[in-house]
């Protein structure tokens, strides 16, 4: 009776082992959205004139929504930290006072802090430093 | 009718034979796998938590679960090889044996997924203990294709089952060092 509850398990976790090899292979990462959602693009995707004024709809990376992705799970969903280190209440503008110092680590990573560069476009990294710097920072 | 037995059994593969081409078959695992993290764009997303705070704590508690499934592994087979001072294994410890390694394998499943899909394979020797993780994760599976491997196979050497089954859990264990120890040092022991 054992024998066949262990063979029936070895089935299972060898269907959910081929189900992890396939997703690994198959999932793409979350896109991240723009702050401007919504609003018309052209062909290539980038922001159309506004008919009114003529001047470009704001658009660009979501800072909040990068935040979100790829920062909570190590510095927490406040940026209070956990892993990675506290980034709310100001901290990042008194570690960093030249915002290039903190784009540079998200950039190159530092320690445990991986490189963000080669998944991140610098725009991306440009709005997620602005977020911890401004609205994490309570500014 | 005995120059057939002869051929038969010069075609037969010897023993340490068998064994090398299990190895081989888990040495190809770990390549797959730390090729799969060197080369696919790490997604850096949080994936699977649960009922936990965040998926870093999710990982580090499966792994402990994955850990301490091991070492009643260890100790099932120890007793199975008549190892331990409590005579004979009881018929159950066979089943149980193989419940709990595959218990250790299913709850690894989404942790070596968060590892490979969000994070990628940290070739970088000075980042030592990502470095070391990386390389440990990867030769976790290959070695355990070939422990699968070794039990299915009546043809390998008397030692390579204990030895093999050895490896694979001080390999979980190094996992265990590098990554959960590290996080709840680093974090404490939540969940």
């Amino acid at each position: 009776m054992l024998r066949r509850i262990a063979n029936g398990f070895e089935a299972i976790v060898a269907v959910v082992f081929l189900v992890v090899v396939i997703l690994l292979f198959t999932n793409k990462p979350t896109s991240i959205p723009s702050t401007a959602q919504g609003a018309a693009v052209d062909a290539y995707g980038l922001p159309l004139a506004n008919a009114a004024d003529g001047s470009a709809a704001p658009a660009g990376p979501d800072g909040a929504a990068i935040f979100k992705q790829r920062c909570a799970s190590c510095h927490g969903a406040d940026g209070g930290g956990s892993v990675g280190p506290q980034l709310n209440e100001g901290r990042m503008g008194e570690k960093y006072p030249d915002v290039a110092d903190q784009i540079a680590v998200v950039t190159n990573g530092r320690g445990e802090m991986p490189n963000f560069g080669s998944r991140l476009t610098p725009e991306e990294i440009a709005a997620v430093v602005e977020y911890t710097r401004t609205v994490l920072a309570g500014g | 009718m005995s120059e057939l037995t002869t051929v038969g059994r010069q075609r037969e593969w010897s023993p340490a034979l068998v064994f090398g081409a299990a190895a081989g078959v888990g040495a190809l695992v770990a390549v797959a796998a730390g090729v799969y993290g060197g080369v696919h764009d790490a997604a850096s997303e949080p994936t699977t938590q649960w009922f936990f705070t965040s998926t870093l704590h999710f990982k580090a508690w499966m792994t402990t679960v994955a850990v301490l499934l091991a070492i009643g592994q260890l100790l099932g087979g120890m007793w199975m090889f008549g190892k331990l001072p409590f005579g004979p294994a009881p018929s159950w410890v066979g089943p149980g044996h193989r419940i709990a390694g595959s218990l250790a394998l299913l709850v690894s499943l989404p942790v070596a997924y968060h590892c490979l899909w969000s994070l990628g394979f940290n070739p970088d020797p000075g980042g030592a203990r990502r470095f070391w993780h990386s390389v440990l994760g990867c030769l976790f599976y290959g070695t355990f294709a070939t422990k699968v491997l070794a039990v299915r196979s009546h043809r390998m050497p008397g030692w390579a089952l204990p030895v093999v089954g050895g490896v694979l859990v001080t390999i979980l264990v190094l996992i265990w060092l590098t990554s959960s120890l590290w996080f709840f040092r680093t974090v404490g022991l939540e969940f």
